[in-house]
């Protein structure tokens, strides 16, 4: 099934947003549609009440959407983002009590938002899930607190009103009508800032964070970073809204700004509409504002109570029944509009291995293989110590440019340990790592980043995709290393699964491939970086035998371009066939080296993998 | 000397409340994997329960147990089958969500039933106080304290002596090497939320004539409970028991001191501090949170 995205090229202005194909361009006439009857709905109808629902559900759309760029693309469930709609809240109320105006006030409220937000992903960044939601709350009780305390800048428990002014530069006005524009306004450009986030490298990289972080890593993405500026950009969009709503409201006191339940609401219009998508947060506050709204304008007080148990309610019901939101229970054409990086994943099947069958590279290009040069990559008595357990003991190897170096041994033989260190995974505890760069200068590089950036690129023996992901994705996650723009991702992610015969599926979810597909997309993640040294760990484990000549003529090629390779592997042909050198590692130590003929010969290496008795026979 | 000694009385007495309140929580969590963010709904609503059997029938407080503890089993139970169990192979943030939800509808069922007033449960001399040289505390405060020490230890000698309290441990550890060895995993795990919920249930009973009974009271309590069970290494019931006297201590001290908002301040910022830098809690290993990640 020939892709759609190469059919028409979309305008450049759209094809900024992310817009890039014909598509895309209907998505976004649908949600055109969508917002135009947001805005226009209340000015035909022309009632108050009308007009207020509208504009709560601007505000709340804004505010979800703003949440998912931390909660849905980086995966962090933050159940305390009601703390940044109060810092905006109370920083425009006190601005404008000082005289300034909001349209000032609202960027400084998103300046502290962003400063405060960066200041808790920091050290947040580990926690997963409700240790994470944990946090947010707990931060978000420390914000409820001051702002109760410190009486002389907040006005304590009794909160704070605004003076008696009207006009537009103040933001209040007797009409319903300029602040409708207003937050309408705000909800455009937090949808335009969600859309441009998820559809530029930073999105790829939150969303690669999410799936697997060691995989995101070795990829050389700055995961601490990539989350660190999505906690500040969403916590300054979501205290421009606040200032807006204190605007709005002309009042605001702390057990109403710094509320969790209001926090709550945020992430269950987002979980309604679908976590993680682009317009999915729109389409829960439409779906679900209006009834709250319009319950509560109609039973008023007699209902207390009324509309917070419908949420709670509505919330279990769509964690059981249909927990990926109402996006993904759309019919596949109004899901393209409000999903559209996602619209063209086929229908979601299993592939089983026979259908891999048929992934087989056609053609894998060889060329002449150049000659093995200097060196590239140098061991030097490395030791690694789990507790008392010696995993590795004073291992030295080396490796030249261009050249394959197969490392064997027996399990548990300290092999992934070893490849851990060559990357940044693991610290080690003695020795040295030291790669040359391209120019020949010697480095010794610490963290998974600086692998990568010398261009160290590794592959996981247990495969780690980002499931959720599409295959031309996960390839585009490596392929930004050299290319931060998405089409220059995109065309060497093509151009690599063209390669290695994988093709066919670039828009098939990797959570759907076979085993052998996914050890497949392991190595065309690594290739897309474009690796002067590869690391590969047991890629053949698993394979048939028809692909396993293919396999190896791959990695031949592969070799035949100038990479280097050390590659972990346990299917002895593959050894043979391809190592230039052999190193044999038991119980951490490297027992035997050299030509793979002689070293299967060796007679400590066949009692390592057999035992005393056999070696003597 | 006098104030020090009457902190440390009130500060333990608050920790015993804390202690008995988080054992159901930490229970939860170390066997089904899952923090019930609708724990302290689980105390109101039981705490309402005693409100109206007490005054119903005219009976003491502490007779309630005979109907709420049931109750409170029951609905755990409940819980667990029919919005936990569904979701057992669901993203952790769906789990979060659904407790999240289940609190919010409990608080404002609660609210659209009894309203926003508070609710007292009639003392039956429990508030009676009793002097120690310059410390004070109610006799109901001290029962708490005795119910707390027995509970865990009263839990704690039933997960390792009884048959039952093993297969619970073992499903916690490894949910399907206790399947293979022929234990009904989903019925240990709605006998846990279960056990769970009747702890919650002894709690209201013994707080309920202490405190006054209203809609948001769980969210009170349940704050102070995450704090904690993750200072205790969430999971470890005698972990919670320390935790809880330490941050009881804490707080009476803070709260002396420094007033009632600030020692909240301090209490989540040692919250935050065991967060961000021992995750798997003060006294645990790295083995508590392996299920978590």
């Amino acid at each position: 099934m020939p892709s759609q995205k190469q059919t028409t090229r979309a305008p450049a202005l759209l094809r900024a947003l992310g817009v890039d194909n014909s598509a895309d361009m209907r998505g976004t006439l649908y949600v055109l549609l969508l917002l135009a009857a947001l805005l226009l709905t209340p000015i035909v109808v022309g009632d108050d009440f009308v007009y207020h629902v509208f504009i709560t559900i601007c505000l709340f759309a804004g505010l979800a959407t703003a949440w998912n760029i931390v909660g849905g693309f980086a995966g962090q469930l933050s159940l305390g983002h009601a703390m940044y709609y109060g810092i905006g809240a109370y920083t425009g109320m006190i601005l404008v009590n000082a005289g300034i105006t909001p349209w000032i006030g609202m960027f400084v409220g998103a300046a502290v938002s962003a400063v405060v937000g960066v200041l808790i992903a920091y050290p947040c960044f580990r926690l997963k899930g409700p240790f994470y939601a944990l946090a947010s709350i707990a931060f978000l009780e420390v914000f409820h607190v001051l702002a109760i305390e410190l009486k002389w800048l907040t006005g304590g428990a009794t909160g704070k009103m605004v003076p008696l002014q009207v006009g537009w530069e103040w933001m209040i006005f007797r009409e319903r009508l300029p602040s409708l524009i207003i937050v309408f306004g705000m909800l455009c450009f937090t949808l335009v800032v969600a859309q441009v986030i998820r559809h530029r490298r930073l999105g790829f990289y939150l969303i690669a964070t999410r799936e697997r972080e060691s995989a995101a890593r070795a990829a050389g993405i700055p995961t601490v970073r990539v989350r660190i500026y999505a906690a500040a950009i969403s916590a300054a969009l979501v205290s421009i809204l606040g200032t807006f709503h204190a605007m709005y409201l002309t009042f605001i006191e702390p057990d109403a700004a710094f509320n969790l339940v209001f926090s709550i609401q945020i992430v269950l219009f987002a979980l309604v509409g679908g976590i993680g998508t682009v317009f999915g947060p729109l389409l829960g506050a439409i779906l679900l504002v209006p009834i709250t709204e319009i319950s509560r304008g109609l039973l008023g007080a007699s209902a207390l109570g009324l509309h917070g148990f419908v949420y709670g309610v509505i919330l279990m019901l769509v964690v059981v029944f249909m927990p990926d939101g109402i996006v993904r229970v759309l019919p596949q054409r109004l899901r393209a509009a409000m999903d559209p990086e996602e619209f063209d994943d086929t229908r979601g099947e299993a592939l089983d291995d026979e259908a891999m069958g048929e992934m087989h590279p056609e053609s894998v290009k060889t060329g002449e293989r150049p000659p093995v040069g200097r060196e590239v990559l140098r061991v030097d008595h490395l030791v690694k110590n789990f507790g008392g357990l010696a995993v590795t003991q004073d291992v030295s190897l080396t490796l030249r440019e261009g050249e394959v170096l197969g490392i064997i041994g027996p399990n548990g033989a300290g092999k992934t340990t070893l490849f851990n260190m060559l990357s940044g995974f693991l610290a080690a505890d003695g020795g040295s790592v030291a790669v040359m760069d391209a120019n020949g200068n010697v480095h010794q590089p610490q963290t998974p980043a600086d692998f990568v950036g010398l261009g160290v690129g590794r592959t996981f023996q247990i495969v780690q995709p980002f499931a959720s992901m599409t295959v031309e994705e996960n390839i585009m996650v490596g392929a930004f290393h050299r290319h931060p723009g998405v089409d220059a991702a995109r065309a060497a992610a093509r151009e690599i699964a063209e390669e290695l015969g994988m093709a066919r599926y670039l828009h098939e979810e990797a959570r759907n491939l076979p085993i052998g597909g996914l050890k497949r997309l392991e190595v065309a993640r690594v290739m897309a970086m474009r690796p002067r040294i590869l690391l590969l760990d047991e890629v053949m484990a698993g394979i048939n035998p028809s692909d396993l000549l293919e396999a190896i003529r791959l990695i031949k090629a592969i070799r035949d371009t100038g990479v280097s390779i050390i590659a972990i592997e346990h299917v002895m042909r593959a050894v043979m066939d391809l190592s230039d050198r052999v190193v044999v590692i038991n119980s951490g130590a490297v027992i035997a080296e050299g030509d793979p003929e002689t070293v299967v010969r060796d007679e400590a290496v066949i009692e390592a993998y057999l035992g005393k008795e056999h070696g003597n026979a | 000397m006098d104030l020090v000694f009457t902190n440390i009385v009130n500060g333990l007495m608050l920790g015993a409340l804390y202690a008995i309140v988080s054992v159901g929580l930490t229970l939860v969590f170390g066997i089904v994997k899952v923090i019930n963010f609708a724990h302290g709904e689980f105390l109101m609503v039981s705490m309402f329960l005693v409100y109206l059997v007490t005054t119903f029938f005219g009976v003491h407080p502490y007779f309630s147990l005979i109907l709420v503890l049931p109750a409170a089993f029951v609905m755990g139970m409940l819980v667990q089958r029919l919005l936990i169990e569904p979701l057992q192979n669901s993203d952790e943030h769906i789990m979060i969500f659904a407790t999240v939800g289940l609190s919010i509808a409990l608080i404002n069922l609660m609210l659209l039933i009894f309203g926003p007033d508070i609710l007292n449960t009639p003392s039956s001399g429990l508030r009676q106080p009793v002097n120690i040289g310059s410390g004070m505390f109610l006799t109901g405060q001290l029962n708490i304290l005795i119910c707390a020490i027995a509970v865990v230890g009263g839990i704690h000698l039933f997960l390792t002596r009884t048959q039952l309290g093993r297969s619970i441990r073992a499903t916690g550890q490894n949910r399907s090497a206790a399947q293979l060895m022929g234990i009904n995993v989903s019925w240990i795990y709605m006998v846990t939320f279960g056990i769970g919920a009747a702890c919650v249930g002894l709690a209201a009973v013994l707080i309920a004539p202490l405190y006054p009974t209203s809609p948001e009271v769980g969210q009170y309590f349940v704050l102070l409970s995450f704090v904690v069970v993750v200072m205790g290494g969430l999971g470890s019931i005698t972990g919670a028991l320390v935790a809880s006297m330490i941050i009881g201590l804490v707080d009476a001290f803070a709260g002396f001191y420094l007033g009632a908002n600030v020692k909240d301040l301090v209490v989540f910022g040692i919250f935050l501090l065991v967060l961000i830098f021992r995750p798997q809690g003060l006294f645990g290993g790295a083995r508590n949170l392996s299920h978590v990640s």
